[in-house]
């Protein structure tokens, strides 16, 4: 019996130890997992440019604690760790109104980006961009529109040099072709010309995939020696495309001792024409800064 | 009632010394960069800028403002070039700030204080000086700004490994009309 009462008594602790354990382990655990998430955002002025040294302070929406974070010179704040929760940010800064975002959620893990905008602090009767009529998407710009400009440059740069080393092979290409046609042709003057001729299709479709997948700039018409470029395209463009074809085709003719009929025969004015448009397309622009 | 006149006059009186509120928009206006390279020059203009005037306690405070996608150098593969240098994705205006006295305003020639804002940066240029004419109620000011590449730190862009020259000067003219 006492053995039981000292077994039930025993059993009691075991319970209440876990109990003590449990109590003062979860918050433990809960401390720890709630300082995973994070606070991040790039402060700005109207036009765009960073601001340096703005107070940002976050106000916890259930327990009210408070941060507080300078920006850095490249308007760049970070509150790591944060416990997950609701937030109230406010961003001042000498010279600005301040911002004040009234909830932002800060998530178990990862972290939460909140941008600001800086209004210049404005005297009274101070014109703005407001006042000029200009709407918010006139004058609010964004990193990924950047991104897109940047991206089309590089593309279109990529497609001026490949354009320009794509002339070697092409030349090289039609001073072959003497060697692959005519009375003075030989088997292996043909197969150097297809050679040549098919790496100046690989280096010429390669060059155009870059004009054509560069991403588009809304509200950017063509204008200039730009249109007459892209207009010779739609020569050179088929042309490149037809050429090989008709050249494998009167390739295939002269190795079966025939001589080069039908549309085949088409193919040396089809190239010439082909290779005059690019070179014409080449001059229409000036590479330009 | 004759001596509530003068008591009027009084107290009206300093605001008049002291001149009134006034308030100029920008009218038909046109601003132009221009580049230069040994090979080439090129130009580019907006016809679309806006802009307005307040004047108040003898001090005037104009802002222009025109999106830098509106310059066009009859060259639209320069000129996506040129809003890719100049990061007008990320900054996609460009706007002028000037203060002067008001009194300059009936002057011939104009000496004012400049704050650029563009590409990102902020540059201020002193007692630049613009030329004024009288139109019947509207002004025409018409001048150049100094500016360069580097007051924006937009790096020069090159044409056969040959960078263009720095001073990119910016030539303005505006017609304004009082409110």
């Amino acid at each position: 019996m006492l053995r039981d009462t000292f077994g039930k008594w025993h059993g009691g602790v075991r319970g209440v130890v876990v109990v003590c354990l449990f109590v003062t382990l979860v918050p433990l655990l809960m401390a720890q997992t709630a300082g995973t998430g994070a606070l991040t955002g790039k402060i700005t002025d109207a036009s765009g440019a960073a601001v340096a040294n703005a107070k940002v302070t976050v106000v916890n929406a259930d327990g009210g604690q408070t941060q507080t974070a300078a920006t850095g010179a490249d308007g760049v704040y970070r509150f790591a760790p944060l416990p997950p929760g609701n937030y109230r940010v406010k961003i001042e800064a000498t010279g600005f109104q301040a911002l004040e975002i009234a909830s932002t959620t800060i998530p178990a893990t990862g972290a939460a980006t909140v941008d600001g905008k800086l209004e210049s602090e404005q005297k009274p009767g101070e014109p703005s961009l407001k006042d000029l009529g200009f709407t918010p998407d006139q004058t609010a710009g964004s990193a990924a529109a950047q991104a897109r400009l940047d991206k089309r440059s590089h593309m279109l740069k990529t497609h001026q040099t490949l354009g320009l080393i794509t002339l070697a092979p092409l030349a090289a290409t039609l001073i072959l072709s003497s060697g692959a046609a005519g009375k003075n042709s030989t088997a292996s003057g043909r197969e150097i010309h297809a050679a040549v001729g098919g790496v100046t299709a690989g280096m010429y479709l390669t060059t155009a995939s870059f004009a054509i997948f560069a991403p588009k700039i809304p509200g950017t018409p063509t204008r200039g020696p730009i249109r007459l470029h892209k207009a010779l395209a739609w020569i050179h463009g088929p042309g490149m495309i037809l050429t090989p074809i008709l050249g494998a085709l009167a390739y295939d003719q002269r190795s079966r001792g025939e001589k080069v009929h039908g549309i085949a025969s088409a193919h040396g004015a089809v190239g010439a024409v082909t290779g005059i448009a690019y070179g014409a397309a080449m001059l229409a622009v000036v590479i330009k800064f | 009632m004759n001596q509530r006149i003068p008591a009027v006059f009084l107290i009206l009186a300093p605001a008049a010394l002291f001149g009134a509120d006034s308030q100029w928009v920008l009218g038909p206006s046109t601003l132009s960069y221009h580049v230069s390279h040994p090979l080439h020059e090129s130009v580019g203009v907006s016809h679309e800028a806006r802009g307005k005037g307040v004047c108040h306690a003898g001090q005037c405070d104009f802002l222009i403002a025109a999106p830098v996608k509106s310059f066009d150098s009859k060259d639209s593969n320069r000129d996506l070039h040129m809003l890719q240098v100049t990061r007008a994705g990320q900054f996609p205006m460009v706007t002028v700030r000037v203060l002067l006295p008001e009194s300059e305003l009936t002057a011939a020639t104009i000496h004012c204080d400049l704050e650029i804002q563009f590409a990102g940066q902020t540059a201020h240029y002193k007692q630049i000086t613009l030329q004024r004419e009288a139109h019947g109620n509207d002004i025409r000011i018409t001048g150049t700004i100094p500016a360069t590449l580097s007051d924006f730190k937009i790096d020069p862009p090159s044409l056969l490994t040959v960078p263009v020259k720095n001073d990119v000067p910016i030539k303005v003219e505006m017609s304004w009309r009082p409110l």
